[in-house]
């Protein structure tokens, strides 16, 4: 008895149902006044010309701070990219060693979450408007970089081995042979990155470091509910706009897609893709004159409060077990409610378009509603906890995951899908036997991938309480405990390698095709 | 009993137009598909042979005309519907087999119109009805040793069998089949052909796409089709060789 490949969709679902037991007896009923109030006031956003005003200046610097650390995190994530790339070092100095170690380093900043790098930048240089570009560039660079080696390595080398044996220089060959198919991965790729960064850039403002996010923090915090949708359907518009806008421009430069099911492969249109990126560059200038974002301003730190002499005896004192236990349970419980839940709600809602679209509205909501202020949604009627934290990372990835399902579904399998539908096939049966098929593999591996950034994403709920390593982190920040700090940073990057090399390699098991057909894997590291 | 089958048309399509985008992919087709016939439709690339298939087995809704089945005209309610596109199965080009899944499994996707949830579900965990898929693999000379192979480990022509096979489980009244013989060598296309043929045994009829006309023996009527029009619907055996190169005359070659 081994579940076929749709089954495997649906399996992490069964998530739910040990939850929905599990919920009753979280719940302290006290708040669902608020939530009713919330959501009714999602058709009433407040258009006070104040209100709109500053909800428009925060967006503004969000977006500024989104748009200028994605363009940071690019120039980052390509020099470094091609300073790990095995074939470059094997090209110009006949060893790929160097390459591997490079890679070994860039984990670090890797694994430490942005929200974190915030934090920490802000005690070190004060609250600066250049703290949260720098804190989100660090980390999406490194992982650039590494998605960037990894495009390296995998293409093929036929070409490069030509120029060589004709008397090319290295980096001469290196450009030629592997620059034009490398651009358009990694400009397909870059454009999911923006989206990111506007996340992360929106997340951190919940922080504290400026921008929409803060006024959304605020106003929830002082129940100003109308206020808040204000903000919250600016956002989702913002959103929405630059999601069809990189899914327009995927399609007119014929870029591959994240699941790499339907490999178009080659770029078309070079030049314009390169005037594109020509135009950004006074943007990027005229926002950080208007952001007064100062890289000069990380040079001069603040004084610290005096660190008192490191307690090594207390921090090993620290619930270990249980720190990384409830991390381990909140990466997990999110991880498969958001990778479960999305192809069940295809599935569920797939006979209705009108119920589609309310799904879909659901998801985009959940992909840029931080994590954070869901958790402080939920505690209106939810105690702290594990799962509390876990619901509200669930949803966000829910979001996440759910829009690149839909986006696969729009790109593969029609025809199984097509061929059932003919057959008097009920069209919610025909997409699971005709459609999930195919993605079934593809999609989990999105999955691992995405089970392994929830596990790094876990802090942004410890504000929550009793989240595990998240919670103690920033209980450990704002108490300034200098070695519990340390310990716990070291412990979540620790972490986050251990699970991003569990998650490689279950990625990997996922995407080794059985029979040799090849068609999932080529898009490597693309859909990060 | 026969004679009574022979009258009642299965199928019939009563002034199907419908619109392409600059001129109509079909217009004003008329024809009737009765229980035991075989039925070739010819005509050269881009005539509307693949919409024509898509109207009768409902994946396309023609602008104008009717579609009837069994007399009936075609169900608007989606189960009333899918319960008449259940009888109607669809030999595809592309076959569209799910390649994921085991010979049983896909066989089984045959039944799932008539499968509720549970079984669909059990279906992808255990495998169910084994001796009825065995059966039908035996009929078609497939090793029943097949069954629990994956459909992307199987040779060409298993495949072209298995997809035969998933037809005859879905217990089809009218079998469709588009350009069925397009990418088999002549050897491979005679043999489908006359298996195809053989499947379509009273009370079954057989409507078929083909764009070769020497492959013609053994159809009992021969329709051809031209830039969306039906342009003669005869016996094969009154059919003059002018009128297929009439058909063909002038068509963009594919």
């Amino acid at each position: 008895m081994r579940p076929a490949a749709p089954l495997w969709v649906l399996l992490p679902a069964l998530v739910v149902l040990p939850l929905l037991a599990l919920l009753p007896g979280m719940s302290h009923g006290g708040g669902w006044e608020l939530v009713g109030q919330f959501a009714a006031a999602a058709l009433r956003p407040s258009l006070d010309p104040l209100v709109l005003g500053s909800v428009l200046g925060g967006l503004a610097v969000t977006a500024g701070m989104a748009l200028l650390a994605w363009a940071g995190s690019l120039v980052l994530g390509l020099v470094l990219g091609i300073a790990s790339s095995r074939v470059v070092w094997r090209t110009c100095f006949g060893s790929s060693a160097p390459a591997s170690w490079i890679r070994r380093l860039l984990a670090i900043p890797r694994s430490i979450h942005e929200l974190l790098w915030g934090l920490l930048l802000l005690q070190v240089v004060g609250l600066q408007p250049v703290v949260a570009v720098v804190a989100i560039a660090i980390p999406f660079g490194a992982l650039v970089a590494r998605v960037v080696s990894d495009l390296l390595d995998a293409l093929p080398t036929a070409s490069l081995e030509a120029l060589r044996c004709s008397g090319s220089s290295a980096p001469a060959a290196l450009f030629t042979a592997l620059g034009p198919p490398l651009l358009p991965q990694v400009i397909s790729y870059s454009g999911y990155r923006l989206e990111c960064a506007l996340r992360s850039a929106t997340l951190l403002g919940v922080f504290g470091l400026g921008g929409l996010g803060t006024e959304l923090r605020l106003t929830l915090q002082s129940l100003a509910f109308n206020e808040l949708w204000t903000g919250l359907w600016l956002l989702l518009a913002v959103m929405l706009l630059l999601e069809a806008l990189m899914g327009r421009l995927r399609r007119r430069w014929a870029m591959p897609a994240r699941l790499g099911l339907a490999q178009r492969g080659v770029g078309r249109q070079g030049q314009e893709m390169v005037a594109v990126a020509m135009a950004l560059l006074p943007v990027l200038a005229v926002v950080a004159w208007r952001l007064e974002v100062h890289p000069a301003a990380l040079l001069e730190w603040q004084g610290l409060p005096p660190l008192g002499a490191a307690d090594w005896g207390a921090v090993a004192a620290l619930p270990w077990p249980s720190l990384i236990g409830n991390t381990l349970v909140l990466t997990l419980v999110a991880a498969a409610l958001a990778v479960g839940v999305a192809p069940l709600l295809l599935v569920l809602v797939q006979p209705w378009p009108a119920a589609g679209a309310l799904v879909r509205g659901l998801w985009a909501l959940g992909r840029l509603w931080p994590p954070p202020l869901t958790a402080l949604l939920l505690l209106f009627v939810l105690q702290p906890g594990v799962l509390t934290g876990a619901l509200a990372l669930g949803f966000h990835n829910l979001g996440i995951l759910g829009r690149l399902l839909l986006e696969a579904t729009e790109t593969s399998g029609g025809n199984q899908e097509q061929a059932l539908l003919a057959a008097g096939v009920g069209p919610r049966l025909a997409l699971l036997y005709g459609r999930f098929s195919s993605l079934a593999r593809p999609y989990l591996a999105y999955g691992a991938y995405r089970a392994d950034v929830i596990l790094r994403e876990s802090v942004v709920v410890g504000l929550v309480g009793a989240t595990g390593l998240g919670s103690q982190l920033l209980e450990a920040l704002s108490s300034f405990a200098g070695d519990q700090l340390l310990a716990l940073v070291l412990a979540y990057a620790l972490l986050t390698l251990l699970g991003e090399d569990l998650s490689d390699r279950a990625r990997q098991w996922l995407l080794e095709t059985p029979h040799g057909d090849g068609h999932p894997q080529e898009a490597g590291g693309t859909w990060r | 009993m026969q004679t009574d089958l022979h009258l009642t048309p299965l199928l019939s399509l009563q002034s199907i137009t419908v619109r392409g985008r600059s001129q109509p992919r079909l217009d004003g087709v008329s024809l009737q598909v009765c229980a035991g016939e075989r039925v070739a439709l010819l005509g050269p690339s881009g005539a509307g042979k693949s919409t024509l298939l898509a109207v009768a087995n409902g994946l396309l809704a023609p602008e104008r005309g009717r579609v009837l089945w069994q007399g009936e005209p075609r169900a608007r309610s989606g189960r009333a519907r899918r319960r008449q596109q259940a009888r109607i199965g669809t030999l595809w080009q592309e076959l569209r087999l799910i390649e994921e899944l085991t010979v049983q499994q896909n066989l089984n996707a045959a039944r799932l119109a008539v499968w509720g949830w549970p079984r669909a579900l059990l279906n992808l965990l255990v495998p169910l009805e084994t001796q009825a898929c065995a059966a039908i693999l035996q009929r078609l000379d497939l090793d029943t040793s097949l069954l629990n192979q994956p459909v992307s480990a199987l040779s060409g022509g298993q495949r072209q069998r298995v997809a035969l096979a998933r037809l005859l489980r879905q217990e089809p009244q009218l079998l469709l089949a588009d350009e069925p013989v397009a990418s088999l060598d002549p050897r491979l296309a005679g043999e489908l052909l006359t298996l195809l043929l053989e499947l379509a045994s009273p009370p079954r009829a057989l409507l078929l796409s083909l764009h070769r006309p020497d492959l013609l023996a053994g159809f009992d009527r021969v329709l051809g089709l031209r830039a969306g029009r039906l342009v003669f619907d005869q016996p094969r055996a009154s059919l003059e060789p002018a009128q297929l190169e009439e058909l063909y005359a002038g068509a963009p070659r594919s």
